[in-house]
């Protein structure tokens, strides 16, 4: 997939894994990979800038545990504002899905 | 692990805002290329192919660590010292081409040097011995505290140059080829290069040396001769003067002959006026004008028409010489006026 296309739904494809539940960073990597079939070929690194900015903008929180085998991991879950921010970004995405699908159905076949 | 430090370092250090926040980033990341890496040995892979499999699938870290950049901003110190690395990385690579830079360099520096004091000791120093000789530079100036090393150290620069400078070509040689025939230090261009300077640095210093010591008892002996001036300036203008009362006397005779002689005797000294510019200054006014440059433009118009004199003398055109005497004591006349304020 692309992965300009990618990037502009990024913020998107997060706030969307965590609200089903709180996941750290790796987590989400392999969600993502998983739910896709590997359909996305991104960087991983480019998924913590991301997570950065939604934390520092209190869409997300992060917080630090620490598993029995010693490793910690930070996990991030939606705020209240980050819930709010999901609704309205699906809605949005919905929207240009329905624009774009308009578009590429009366070009079915023209390509 | 040195590995996995390294390409965390890469993506970490220049991240801004407290050093806590860039501990937590680096954790985190460290903590998801462990899980990555784990995953790919538990799929098969050794130790080091999945971390090197992992970091692969993470990004460059220029790429992660501009993303990280673009929210935490950047700090400032971390950059300049990464350029600084890389411009030294740069400029190791091309060491060569610095040190044969500074080599030539030096190798100019030491020509010009020697060019100069070879100039210097073959024209500059015997003109000063003579003029020393002549008493134009007053010898007692040489004998004031501070000047007196100066003539004997011309003298004896002389001397040296003169008697040993094919011994002192042959031993440099001599040197440079045993330098490079037996030397085989790692530091062999430095050591080259370090002799070069140290070679340059001594002319230099004889350069300057000599340089001062012809300049400063010049400049001290200047003002003496300065004062010479105005009596020559002085002398000029009586010269003039008497050669245009005769020519008046000629001209009443129409002796066009002595007519051409006296306007030549006027020209000729109107011209020593004009090539001395101390003479030309002593007789301008201490303030206003005419200044040194005007007072000559003045004096170089007023020979024109001693040159178109001459030429009706010639012609035995006795109103064209009257004009062109009348002319020139226009423009001499407020000379003359000038050189007789105190």
């Amino acid at each position: 997939m692309d992965t300009e296309l990618l990037k502009g739904t990024l913020s998107l494809l997060i706030l969307s894994l965590l609200s089903r539940k709180p996941m750290y960073g790796y987590e989400i990597a392999a969600t993502v990979h998983r739910d896709t079939d590997g359909a996305f070929t991104w960087r991983e690194g480019s998924l913590y800038p991301s997570l950065h900015k939604l934390e520092a903008d209190g869409l997300i929180v992060g917080e630090w545990e620490e598993k029995e085998t010693g490793r910690k991991r930070r996990y991030y879950h939606v705020t209240k504002k980050g819930r709010a921010a999901l609704k309205e970004k699906v809605q949005s995405w919905m929207e240009l899905c329905r624009g774009v699908n308009r578009i590429l159905e009366k070009s079915d076949g023209q390509a | 692990m040195d590995k996995l430090d390294h390409y965390l370092d890469q993506i970490c250090r220049s991240i801004g805002g407290p050093k806590s926040l860039r501990q937590h980033v680096r954790q985190e990341l460290r903590e998801h290329l462990l899980d990555a890496a784990a995953e790919h040995r538990a799929a098969g892979m050794s130790e080091e192919g999945a971390l090197d499999r992992a970091m692969a699938d993470f990004g460059g870290p220029e790429e992660v660590r501009l993303g990280l950049e673009e929210t935490h901003g950047h700090r400032l110190l971390p950059v300049v010292i990464d350029k600084a690395m890389q411009w030294k990385e740069r400029t190791m690579r091309a060491k060569w081409l610095w040190v044969t830079w500074a080599n030539l360099a030096m190798a100019v520096v030491i020509v010009l040097n020697v060019i100069w004091l070879t100039f210097a000791n073959i024209y500059l120093v015997p003109k000063f011995q003579k003029l020393t000789r002549v008493g134009m530079i007053d010898a007692a100036i040489l004998e004031d505290a501070g000047v007196t090393w100066m003539a004997s150290f011309l003298e004896a620069l002389s001397n040296a140059v003169g008697r040993y400078t094919t011994w002192l070509l042959l031993a440099a040689m001599v040197v440079c080829g045993l330098f490079e025939w037996r030397v085989r230090s790692e530091n062999k261009s430095f050591i080259r290069l370090s002799v070069w300077g140290t070679a340059a640095v001594v002319l230099m210093v004889f350069g300057i040396l000599t340089a001062g010591s012809l300049v400063i008892p010049y400049q001290l002996a200047a003002p003496p001769i300065g004062r010479l001036a105005r009596p020559f300036a002085l002398q000029q203008l009586a010269s003039i003067d008497t050669s245009l009362a005769a020519m008046d006397q000629a001209l009443a005779k129409k002796n066009w002959g002595a007519v051409q002689e006296q306007a030549n005797q006027a020209s000729q000294a109107v011209d020593k006026l004009v090539a001395a510019a101390p003479a030309i200054y002593s007789l301008t006014p201490r303030q206003g004008p005419p200044n040194l440059q005007e007072l000559r433009a003045e004096l170089q118009t007023a020979n024109g028409y001693l040159a178109e004199a001459q030429q009706a003398a010639q012609e035995k055109d006795e109103r064209r010489v009257e004009s062109a005497v009348r002319r020139f004591r226009e423009l001499y006349g407020p000379v003359t006026k000038t050189a007789t304020k105190p």
